[in-house]
């Protein structure tokens, strides 16, 4: 198994179909074709901030304001994030999804096999957080963005999609 | 720079009460030992507390402000918890909300765990790290009277505002009690009527 890298457009495609208002996010280097995409979009707003912990606050209250918000991180923002992960997303039960890039990681292996602590403690780590994760491998693997946010609204809590390569 | 050994300082009591003279239908983001007198001084069914995340209750409410432009946003954070995360400021300055107060209660420790001083307690100064993050207006009050008499200029203003209310901490800790198994978090319980009203 090889993981594709997914085209920008066709990420921002799903972003738009799974009716995303918001993007809130801390830049994924490994997602960098998208934000470029994202930030010149004149419907989705980006709201960008200071560490991965304020976006999963900032998240939240634009849920309870009404918005459609989704997170969009890297690996190392995943492990940044995670006292508001359990106080505000899982202890709230906000239904936020989170577009995680796995920087670095070898697309031939699976991220547990990875020689990177980033990459292979991202699964662990959200399973430990009974947090769902679905792993983007390429562009078959989009569908999982809408459905993630229905998901998320059925388990009242977050659910997690990792971009698995560099997105071109 | 700032010395906070000699600045003037009111009581939490006198500082919330010049707030809760003017509470209408802002959506209210408490923490920390504020947020207990403010839920009695101003029960509302749009408060809104953080609870277990120190540090969050200024991105909380960043994001409600950002969700209902139309509606003031007030939130009432404690200075170690925007210690925690002080990068808040500069993502409230970016995303610049007309609608939000930041107000902070600098009393210069960490009163709710037992009344630690905060890093740099001597100086900080967060209206001036406000200032510098480019908040729109940013003041300071240490006389209840003083704040009084300048607040609804200040509310009449463009946001994303700070104020720095310099209090007198009481010495007390908070000592938790254990968490029955099955019990909802105070924040799942909170916010489903406030998105409720936002929404009605
Ligand atoms: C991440 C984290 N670290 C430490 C604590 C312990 N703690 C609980 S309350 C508190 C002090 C809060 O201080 P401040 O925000 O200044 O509010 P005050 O109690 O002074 O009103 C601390 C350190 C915590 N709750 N969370
Ligand atoms: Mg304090």
């Amino acid at each position: 198994m090889t993981a594709q890298s997914i085209p920008a457009d066709q990420l921002l495609s799903a972003i738009r179909e799974a009716g995303v208002q918001d993007v809130v996010l801390v830049p994924d280097t490994h997602q960098r074709t998208v934000l470029d995409l994202l930030m010149d979009d004149e419907e989705i707003r980006t709201i960008h901030c200071s560490t991965e912990d304020e976006a999963v606050a900032v998240s939240a209250g634009l849920i309870i304001g009404g918005r459609r918000p989704m997170m969009q991180i890297q690996h190392a923002g995943l492990y940044a994030s995670v006292n508001n992960l359990r106080g505000v997303a899982l202890d709230g039960q906000f239904p936020i999804v989170l577009l995680i890039g796995l920087l670095g990681r070898d697309p031939e292996l699976e991220p547990e096999e990875d020689g990177s602590s980033m990459v292979r403690l991202c699964r662990p780590l959200l399973e430990t957080l009974d947090i769902p994760s679905h792993l983007l491998d390429g562009p078959d693997d989009l569908h999982h963005v809408a459905e993630a946010f229905d998901e998320a609204q059925e388990r009242n809590g977050p659910v997690a999609l990792l971009v698995g390569t560099t997105t071109s | 720079m700032t010395d906070n050994s000699s600045v003037q300082r009111m009581s939490l009591d006198a500082a919330l009460d010049v707030l809760a003279r003017r509470r209408e239908e802002q959506v209210v983001v408490g923490t920390m030992t504020a947020n207990g007198a403010w839920r009695q001084k101003s029960p509302h069914d749009l408060n809104l507390a953080c609870i277990g995340f120190m540090g969050g209750a200024s991105t909380l409410g960043l994001g409600v402000a950002l969700s209902q432009p139309d509606r003031d946003v007030w939130v009432i954070d404690g200075d170690g918890s925007l210690m925690m995360q002080l990068g808040s400021l500069g993502t409230i300055a970016g995303a610049a909300p007309a609608n939000l107060l930041h107000i902070v209660i600098h009393n210069g420790v960490y009163e709710t765990s037992g009344s630690q001083p905060l890093p740099s307690q001597q100086q900080v100064d967060f209206a001036q790290m406000a200032e510098g993050a480019g908040y729109a207006q940013t003041a300071s009050f240490g006389d209840a009277e003083e704040f009084d008499s300048a607040i609804d200029e200040l509310l009449a203003a463009d946001g994303p505002t700070l104020i720095q209310l310099y209090t007198r901490p009481a010495d007390r800790f908070y000592s938790a009690r254990p968490t029955p198994p099955g019990t909802t978090p105070a924040l799942a319980r909170m916010w489903p009527p406030v998105a409720e009203a936002l929404a009605g």
